[in-house]
């Protein structure tokens, strides 16, 4: 990783970047985001298995924004949240560079975004071992133990918000969950709120959602909300031969369609 | 407050026969809101409206909900009514009880009950209706026609005929189109030019319209009434306004050996040219990829000769913006050539010919002055095979489609080799013959039965040579499949009507939707062929679908008529249900991110890119606008948007919500 | 047991299915009286959210349905609409909503008789199933939630 804190430092004494936003360690050992704008502290930069924040959520805040232009680190889930951001105007290539760490934890620069990609598209990123299991035992459940599951989870929801605040892909800056003319949404923290709550961001992500999990990771609550992304992920990649994050292309998949999209249940 | 009144119809016995009006409305004036409900026998007739107007006055009612027929079938009467006692028309909506309720059911407790609740949802919503404004636009009356053939020449004349300014854009030096290639035309056999010309003249020499040739259309901007069409005139190197076409420079250009694109490649012209003697406009232009001065920077012999000093070599290509309030796009068609068909000698045999260029053989100012004589070496031809259905109608060549003019004109192209050709004898190899249209049966028949055109059902399967002469292998189903070889001294493919090669690109540009086959698209199959599905932009012959002379010009002028109909209006009134992208002050200007995501979802184009900028110009914020023009209100957009940016008027989020909520509030069933 | 008559609301567009109700009505074709239909312009302006309001506000069975493909009024609404319920419908599957309760159609303009059996199908399969007792003891909690945060 020295070649990962050498750059982050050349970067930011060539004054080519104002802040580095990358993962450091933080009290008791755990890793937090980190937002680097002096050379002599891209030493503490560090990236291994344990970093599971998606930096992308803060590429395009103005808090971060206002500081200059950015460098990030970026594992390929980030990679990708990237690529959807950039196709959904909240990105902007030259605001950006992008420094991509594998998951063997080597450094890969990018020329430009149409490089990420490539590279996107050259490593698919696998499901964590213990997720595989959860959506296993999720799928060889009847449809009503699949209820009865996610009715317990739900039950757990305290209505922080945290996997919104936590997901760059909830980049809109009113959700539909505070818009109270209709109530879509209920308020409280009831099971029909949480279960409209839950059902609609998962919905919104649908096609848009770059698995990196940490939506689950932040839930105060342990509730696996991740998993409801990541199922529809594959089930969007059974329907329809697509994954989001792969592409610059603005063909977001629910804003898009096919005359020959195949289904089996409309009469 | 809401002061809402409920108007229950019995529509004679057709709704009271199985629902229980009275109750009906004595339900609905307990309702919250509900100041007024009475039930009458005819709703929809003049006391029945008398009835509505004066409860409007009399109890001040911010809202109408009329119980009885579909909403399909009387909105706009109860609207109308409504206005004329001074409610806003929007603040009225229908309860469909008899369509949906009445009609389908027995009399029971529970129709009565299903149109009580049907009243109770229909109040709720007309309780969160907004009074809405008609939207006005502007129009301005100038019409772009684009593309100069027949259908083009056709729908501009019409227009400027109706008093109304048009600008003609030609993409080559002169305006018609294919039809001016043509020889003679089916079903009558009048020389294509002797009826074209006449019109091409009409539109140089008439004072509404404007005709720009050697330009393109290159971007377009806004929406109906209000387009802003961007235009590439071409440079032509000469300066029209000194040039008299008097011809000396086309006579002297010393490169001659060009191949004339009017001519089908069977002619040649030069570098300076017009393309064929009655263009319109009869100028010159210089073809810069053949040109010498051009390629090496000297000859310049056109601007010695030229007695008005009218060559203008530094000349740019312009490029113009207009105002327009519609657009008609008349870009026509092409045929395949005879390389699309390796079977049939790949084009190597040169006397193996397109339609086209027979027709240029044909035509007494063509190559040969008329005669038929085959390109090879200027003999006439003593056996003539045609082949119809050359690419058409052949899935494995990739048109499926019917090209429908082909049976027509190789039934003509036999008549006419024959007219010509005494002692010839002409084959046509066919699939099937379409003569539908008037007196079009009758011309194929006299092509078979009075100058014994010798016509085999078949298809062509491969066209070789042999001592000179071409042997052409089909088969003959009438005989079984019987194989069929005849050695022929010329082959003539009616090979497949095809978009445009352009189309797609102009259909991009001009925001129209295209089918498969790149030909552009109507709005409707049946009941609005020359709309397309964005307002404003109508098409006229060819460039929809092939068609043949007399269809391009009907729908030339029913282009015309919508576009005179669009004219007859100082401003454009249009139904208010579009959406909308909220607002707000700034720094927020919207709940809208500018994710653009609902760009792609419009038909219509309507998303547009917003920009709140600093007053040094220094982007703040991008976020969606729905042109209200564009918008046909389909509420995709809205469905689709993540935060609720967008509504819809007419059926807004509050709207279809309490709907929904409403429904299910009391006992249902 | 008490004859149980479903609650169904049917989301339908405005040009096909909407006016083939209407077909249905001047066809004088009768259908089971439990659906109560609701208008939009196309098939396109259906949000998932609005189908769980309906199924929270105690819809037993919901009927979608608008133009066939390549019928759309607005050429491409439904193919939209689609896609949105191919996602939707997994993802209720996925959270173990039982999913067969919501029906989708195409009915057009001239399919009368199709929004009739359309109808008594969904009222038929939608009595086999009972009430939506899962789903509405859940939206229950919203009413307790309101009594205690009055």
């Amino acid at each position: 990783m020295n070649k990962l804190k050498e750059k982050a430092k050349e970067l930011l004494s060539s004054g080519a970047v104002q802040v580095v936003v990358g993962y450091e360690e933080g009290t008791g050992g755990k890793i937090r985001p980190a937002f680097v704008s002096r050379p002599e502290d891209a030493d503490k930069l560090l990236y291994n298995a344990d970093c599971h924040h998606n930096l992308a959520l803060y590429l395009y805040k103005h808090e971060t924004k206002r500081i200059g232009k950015m460098a990030v680190v970026a594992p390929p889930f980030v990679l990708r949240s990237i690529l959807i951001l950039t196709t959904e105007f909240q990105l902007e290539e030259d605001s950006l560079v992008v420094l991509g760490v594998t998951p063997e934890e080597e450094l890969i620069e990018f020329a430009n975004f149409k490089e990420i990609e490539t590279w996107v598209n050259q490593h698919p990123i696998g499901m964590k071992e213990k997720d595989r299991e959860m959506l296993n035992r999720l799928n060889a459940m009847s449809r009503d133990e699949r209820w009865q599951f996610w009715q317990n989870e739900f039950s757990k929801c305290i209505k922080c918000f945290a996997c919104r605040g936590t997901c760059p892909m909830c980049s809109c800056f009113r959700c539909t969950v505070d818009y109270n003319a209709p109530q879509w949404i209920s308020v409280g923290s009831h099971q029909l709120g949480n279960f409209d709550w839950h059902l609609m961001r998962a919905m919104h992500l649908a096609g848009r959602c770059s698995v990196c999990g940490q939506c689950g990771e932040a839930c105060p609550m342990d509730i696996p909300v991740h998993l409801l992304s990541f199922q529809i992920n594959e089930d969007i990649f059974k329907m329809f031969g697509s994954r989001a994050g792969l592409t610059l292309k603005k063909e977001s998949l629910l804003s898009t369609w096919k005359s020959n999209d195949v289904e089996n249940f409309i009469r | 407050m809401a002061r809402i009144g409920v108007f229950v119809c019995h529509c004679g016995e057709n709704i009271s026969a199985t629902v229980d009006c009275d109750r009906v409305a004595e339900n609905a004036s307990g309702l919250p809101g509900v100041v007024h409900s009475v039930d009458y026998k005819y709703m929809c007739s003049d006391p029945g409206q008398t009835l509505i107007k004066e409860a409007i006055k009399e109890h001040k009612l911010t809202g109408v909900v009329v119980a009885a027929c579909s909403p399909r079938m009387h909105e706009p009467t109860f609207r109308k009514a409504c206005a004329e006692a001074g409610l806003n028309p929007f603040l009225c909506e229908m309860a469909n009880v008899r369509e949906h309720c009445s009609w389908v059911h027995e009399k029971t407790e529970s129709t009565t009950q299903k149109a009580k609740d049907v009243v109770r949802l229909l109040v709720e919503k007309v309780k969160r209706n907004e009074a809405l404004q008609p939207i006005k636009v502007p129009v301005t009356k100038k019409a772009v026609v684009i593309g100069g053939g027949v259908a083009g020449i056709q729908a501009s004349l019409d227009i400027a005929n109706g008093g109304h300014q048009v600008l003609l854009v030609e993409r080559e030096p002169s305006i018609g189109g294919h039809m001016s290639q043509l020889s003679e035309t089916f079903p009558t056999l009048d020389c294509s030019q002797c009826i074209l010309t006449p019109r091409m003249v009409e539109v140089a020499q008439h004072p509404n319209i404007t005709l720009w040739s050697y330009s393109e259309v290159i971007g377009l901007d806004g929406f109906i009434g209000n387009f802003t069409v961007k235009i590439r005139k071409k440079a032509k190197s000469i300066d029209e306004h000194l040039c008299t076409g008097c011809g000396l420079c086309t006579q002297k250009c010393p490169v001659r050996k060009i191949p004339s694109e009017f001519e089908q490649g069977l002619g040649t012209r030069p570098a300076i040219y017009t393309p064929f003697p009655q263009a319109v406009p009869n100028k010159p232009v210089i073809d810069k990829l053949n040109c010498t001065y051009y390629l090496k920077g000297r000859c310049k012999l056109c601007e010695r000769v030229c007695p008005t000093q009218a060559i203008r070599f530094d000349q740019p290509d312009e490029i113009v913006e207009v105002q327009a309030g519609a657009i008609v796009l008349a870009t026509g068609y092409d045929i395949k050539r005879t390389d699309f068909f390796p079977e049939y000698g790949y084009g190597k045999y040169k006397d193996v010919i397109d339609g086209l260029q027979f027709e240029r053989l044909a035509s007494a100012s063509g190559p040969t002055g008329g005669m038929i004589r085959r390109p090879s070496d200027g003999q006439i031809p003593k056996n003539i095979v045609f082949v119809a259905c050359a690419g058409s109608r052949d899935p494995a060549k990739g048109i499926e489609y019917c090209s429908k003019i082909c049976c027509m004109y190789t039934a003509k192209h036999a008549m006419l080799y024959k007219h010509k050709v005494h002692d010839g004898t002409p084959y046509v190899f066919y699939m099937d013959i379409r003569a539908a249209g008037k007196d079009y049966d009758e011309f194929t028949r006299r092509a078979i039965e009075v100058d014994r055109t010798k016509y085999i059902r078949g298809r062509v399967s491969r066209i070789y040579e042999k001592e000179g002469k071409l042997v052409v292998v089909g088969a003959d189903t009438l005989l079984g499949g019987q194989k069929v070889e005849i050695e022929a001294d010329m082959v003539v493919l009616a090979t497949a009507s095809v978009a445009n090669p352009g189309s797609e690109e102009l259909a991009q540009i001009v925001h129209v939707s295209y089918d498969r086959y790149k030909f552009f698209a109507e709005a409707h199959p049946k009941l609005k062929p020359v709309e397309t599905n964005t307002a404003g932009i109508f098409l006229a012959g060819a460039c929809q679908a092939p068609k043949d002379i007399p269809e391009s010009v009907s729908a030339a002028s029913g282009a015309a008529a919508k576009v005179l109909g669009l004219f007859a209006n100082d401003e454009l009134t249009r139904e208010p249900l579009v959406a909308v992208v909220n607002r707000m002050a700034p720094p927020l200007f919207s709940t809208c991110i500018g994710c653009f995501l609902c760009q792609p979802v419009c038909p219509y184009n309507a998303i547009e890119r917003e920009e709140f900028k600093t007053r040094d110009g220094k982007l703040l914020k991008a976020v969606a606008r729905i042109n209200p023009g564009l918008c046909q209100g389909c509420g995709t957009c809205v469905a689709l948007c993540r935060s609720k940016s967008i509504d819809l008027y007419g059926y807004s989020n509050k709207q279809i919500y309490t709907e929904v909520s409403a429904l299910l509030d009391e006992a249902l069933v | 047991m008490d004859q149980f008559e479903p609650k169904i609301v049917a989301f339908v567009c405005n040009w096909c299915t909407y006016a083939g109700a209407d077909l249905t009505g001047t066809s004088r074709l009768k259908y089971a009286h439990n659906v109560r239909i609701i208008r939009f312009p196309c098939t396109g302006r259906i949000d998932f959210l609005l189908l769980q309001q309906a199924f929270a506000k105690g819809a037993d069975g919901i009927i979608v349905s608008g133009c066939h493909p390549n019928d759309c009024h607005y050429t491409s609404g439904n193919f939209h609409a689609r896609r949105r319920w191919m996602v939707f419908r997994q993802m209720l599957e996925n959270m173990g909503v039982e999913a067969e309760r919501i029906v989708f159609s195409w009915v057009s303009a001239a399919e009368g008789a199709k929004w009739a059996d359309l109808v008594n199908e969904t009222v038929e399969s939608i009595k086999k199933l009972g009430p939506y007792h899962k789903y509405q003891d859940m939206a229950k909690s919203l009413e307790e939630w309101e009594v205690t945060h009055e």
